[in-house]
């Protein structure tokens, strides 16, 4: 597995199985995490085919602030239900009033496991939009004429998604830049993560051209300036800021929705490949610790074998 | 914040693994322990105990790096590339994949394909961050205490989880049979019958600590019954024998019977009811019908008199069963006997515990009577409770209970943090504290 | 091989040769005990002259020899932050493993990456040429196993990276 996904798997595969044609309506409750201090609960509360699907966001309140709530509405109008007490947004599928059509159920079923996704989505969605708005404004002046606004670029969108790590959106009128910030715990995670990001760095140089431009520092970029709560290490290098430039190409229509799910899987993502190149170094090591197992075991000069004999004279003899 | 996040409970057996969250009362995810890897199979060897298996070379090497190992093709990404559950199966299927199962017989064999198996259960499937959550696994009984600091390192080095816990699998099935309406006590003392698709364990657990010396296996589980059940209806010429109507046909139709003969002549009176039909359907559109007869009663019978099934192993579970007991110490026997706990699959046929608990308690009635006689009615016994207890969760009934202990709220506590883990290393996880053991609620 | 590792490396098994004659000695401060003296260092006389082999300022070789046991301690190159944590995390590993190593000590001398602690019970059940060439060894592949490890993360790296990037693209 290279990319993470972008939906939840239990979501999607427990929605298939019950809209399947011939699936038995069961009663389901189950309560679980996805990444990001997310939480789900997939429920039968009512009736055995009515299925309620909650999330609970850490940061919901700033998401709502960015306008998730819109655009989670325009993704699930006709399903959103009153939010189940403790978490913070709820959709309800009823069984019996299912999309007639196989292609529906599908989109259905992807919509709703795609509940995290679009949550987060809001913010980058946001500050998409004005950096249209602002790009249309600065057609009309030259670079030294655009008053303050339009050359500054709007407000810092933060999300506070982890207890230590935030992301934080900035439009302006030639980009959006997007921030995460990251915090290492341990010191093998630090120098893994330090050799990773500079390659996140160097990619552009090498290939792939049009990606966006990667920066990687360990003191808050600029644009942060006056953002409360930051993370700051203790010099070590321990928290990391890695900020993604958005070209206008990437900011088309066309590949916003895209480009929004991508992003977003970035710190897992990178989590997760310091970990899977651990497993990796694992292996290694296991192998060579039992290459070296080998050569010491050379040291030990043959045994030599004496036929063992059991009283009554019968042999043993090595089961191969 | 990983003080709100559930505990994650992994629960990976030979056959199956079962991945949840702590609270839930069936586990997210069932898929067998299998992993796909680029290039053929090999032999899953090894040697078992501790170390690494020597044998296997992690598969990144069949690009044919001799001792000395390159990165194979410079990008080494192989170790990327597999596939692990019922994907595994599919992609081993077709061609390019090999199919391993890193445990046999309960036990980790090959730690290069758990390690990753475990990355994506954890990344792809279960999609948690495993630093801001604790981990609840298991383990069989008599796990090697090396094999335990392999889990740790693993799950702590690799993984940075927030937490560890390890519990032997028998201990969480008791726990799980909690739920059940007969359990008063919420006692850890007790017989464990565990019985999945390759073999059956008969496991004495006292105050939370398995009796390792008492523990006896049989060599009849799911997968013989199922043999069975395809070899009646070979017998009979049925149209359809496949594996996979058999199989089918043992989880739906088959059930203990009190009495075989009786249950003959019961089936010969009233075979309109008794005898049942199962409608096979092909991918291709065809259907045959498949009479279903004796095996509904005979299949299960295999364990209570194995000579009809096998010849070279003939004594039946509640024998078995009562000499786990009487090899146990004595001061315990008695809560062995009145808690006996079903844990696994195959112990699902209905009636299955009742039988067990009659058979049992035979076999213990007739010995008191015996030792009753001989003492020339001077020492009269009290007599003994004998007691099979079947509930709802016995088919996960290992990973429910690591649920229900997972979701306490002293839990946490009971595990190891990464903390404690770097300051003493991986030995730390050879003790463990009981969890849901006395003392605790 | 480069030039100066040759050199290194035969000196370090003739200094190996050399400190591993070792008798059997019986604690002089226990009825019945033996212990490895070097580890006891319980009267000087037992114990001989220190000897420290070194390539450079990052590797070498602390050879400590006594009657009866001799303990070889090797600081392995570490270039970088990135050679430190992979030397660690290998060194680590393997004394996680000491058990079946025999002659691995479980903790390394202060300043040394990794220990050996070699006894006469070891030369005795044990060719002691064999044994030196094990260490020999160990030290030659531990190097390229280091510096594969690292080629392996910026490898990995740079393709992590590609991969997250070529999608924008």
């Amino acid at each position: 597995m290279l990319l993470l996904d972008y939906q939840n798997v239990l979501i999607e595969s427990l929605l298939k199985d019950r809209l399947a044609p011939d699936a038995t309506p069961t009663s389901i409750d189950q309560v679980v995490s996805d990444f990001d201090n997310v939480t789900f609960h997939i429920s039968t509360p009512t009736s055995k085919s009515q299925i309620l699907v909650s999330i609970r966001v850490k940061c919901f309140d700033e998401l709502v602030k960015y306008g998730a709530q819109a655009v989670l509405e325009r993704e699930y109008g006709p399903y959103i239900v009153q939010p189940e007490s403790g978490y913070d947004f709820s959709v309800q599928i009823d069984l019996a009033q299912l999309p007639e059509s196989q292609e529906e159920k599908d989109e259905l079923v992807a919509k709703i496991s795609l509940l995290k996704r679009n949550a987060m989505a809001a913010p980058f969605e946001q500050a998409f939009d004005e950096h249209t708005e602002l790009q249309e404004q600065a057609r009309q002046y030259t670079s030294e004429s655009a008053p303050q606004g339009v050359r500054e670029g709007g407000e810092v969108r933060a999300i506070h998604y982890r207890e230590e790590e935030g992301i934080y959106i900035k439009a302006s009128h030639d980009r959006v830049t997007v921030i995460f910030s990251t915090v290492f715990r341990e010191e093998t995670d630090r120098v893994f993560g330090k050799v990773f990001l500079q390659e996140f760095v160097d990619a552009r140089k090498r290939g792939v051209q049009n990606a966006p431009q990667v920066l990687q520092s360990n003191e808050p970029p600029l644009e942060l300036q006056g953002q409360p709560g930051l993370a700051r290490g203790s010099g070590k290098g321990e928290v990391g800021y890695i900020t993604f430039v958005l070209f206008p190409r990437h900011l088309t229509p066309q590949r916003r929705g895209e480009v929004i799910s991508h992003i977003q899987t970035f710190r897992d993502y990178f989590h997760y490949h310091i970990k899977a190149s651990k497993a990796y170094i694992h292996s290694r090591m296991r192998r060579r610790t039992a290459d070296f197992l080998q050569v010491l075991r050379r040291a030990r000069p043959e045994a030599e074998e004496k036929e063992r004999k059991t009283a009554s004279g019968r042999t043993f003899r090595v089961q191969a | 914040m990983a003080s709100q996040t559930p505990a994650v409970v992994m629960d990976n057996g030979t056959g199956y693994s079962k991945l949840g969250f702590a609270g839930n009362d069936s586990p997210s995810f069932v898929f067998p322990t299998a992993i796909a890897t680029k290039g053929p199979a090999v032999g899953a060897g090894g040697s078992g105990s501790g170390r690494p298996a020597v044998a296997n070379k992690p598969s990144f090497l069949t690009g044919g790096a001799g001792p000395t190992g390159h990165l194979s093709g410079k990008r080494g990404t192989e170790d990327l590339d597999f596939f692990i559950g019922d994907e595994a199966l599919t992609a081993a299927s077709g061609p390019g994949y090999g199919i391993h199962y890193p445990i046999r017989h309960g036990q980790i064999e090959n730690w290069d394909h758990m390690e990753r198996f475990w990355s994506n259960s954890i990344f792809k499937y279960l999609r948690v961050e495993p630093e801001d959550h604790y981990f609840l696994l298991t383990e069989p009984p008599l796990n090697p205490p090396e094999n335990r600091e392999n889990t740790a390192e693993i799950m702590f080095e690799s993984f940075n989880c927030a937490g560890l816990y390890i519990a032997v699998q028998a201990v969480l099935a008791l726990a799980a049979s909690w739920t059940s309406s007969k359990v008063q006590d919420r006692s850890l003392t007790g017989t464990v019958i565990d019985s999945g698709e390759g073999v059956t364990h008969v496991i004495p657990v006292a105050e939370g600590y398995v009796i390792g010396s008492s523990i006896k296996s049989i060599p009849i589980a799911g997968r013989d019954i199922t043999y069975f059940v395809q070899s009646l209806l070979r017998d009979r010429g049925e149209p359809d024998s496949s594996l996979k109507t058999a199989e089918r046909i043992k989880e739906e139709f088959c059930y203990v019977c009190p009495d075989i003969v009786k249950e003959f002549s019961r089936f010969d009176k009233e075979s309109d009811d008794r005898f049942k039909k199962y409608e096979v359907r092909h991918p291709n559109g065809r259907s045959v019908t498949v009479d279903v007869g004796y095996e509904r009663f005979l299949a299960p019978e295999i364990f209570f008199n194995p000579e009809i099934y096998s010849s070279d192993f003939l004594t039946p579970l509640p024998n078995i069963v009562d000499t786990v007991i009487q090899t146990s110490p004595i001061d315990v026997r008695r809560g062995l006997y009145k808690n006996i706990v079903l844990s696994g699959g195959s112990t699902l046929y209905k009636d299955f515990g009742r039988r067990l608990q009659r058979d049992i308690r035979h076999l213990v009635d007739a010995r008191l009577h015996a030792s009753e006689v001989r003492a020339g009615n001077s020492a009269k016994s009290g007599g003994l409770d004998v007691q099979v207890i079947s509930h709802k969760r016995q088919r996960h009934g290992p990973w429910f209970g690591g649920s229900l202990l997972g979701q306490t709220p002293e839990f946490r506590s009971y595990c190891h943090t990464k903390a404690e883990y770097e300051e003493i290393g991986p030995s730390i996880v050879r003790r463990f504290a009981l969890l849901g053991g006395p003392g605790s609620t | 091989m480069s030039q100066s590792l040759r050199p290194y490396l035969s000196c370090v098994r003739s200094t190996l040769t050399a400190a591993l004659s070792l008798s059997n000695f019986a604690s002089q401060a226990a009825e019945r005990h033996n212990v490895p003296e070097i580890e006891a260092a319980s009267s000087p006389e037992l114990l001989l002259n220190p000897l420290t082999v070194s390539r450079n300022q990052e590797e070498r070789v602390f050879v400590e020899p006594s009657v009866n046991s001799v303990r070889v301690s090797i600081r392995i190159k570490q270039a970088d932050e990135i050679e430190h944590i992979l030397v660690h995390k290998f060194t680590r590993f393997l004394t996680q493993r000491a058990e079946a190593f025999f002659i691995l000590r479980r903790k390394a001398v202060p300043g040394y990456d990794i220990s050996f602690l070699i006894t006469n019970f070891h030369t005795e059940e044990m060719l002691k040429h064999k044994l030196v060439d094990f260490i020999i060894q160990f030290m030659e592949e531990v190097d390229k196993e280091i510096s594969e490890m690292k080629l392996f993360l910026n490898a990995r790296a740079r393709f992590v990276a590609e991969s997250f990037l070529t999608p924008f693209d």
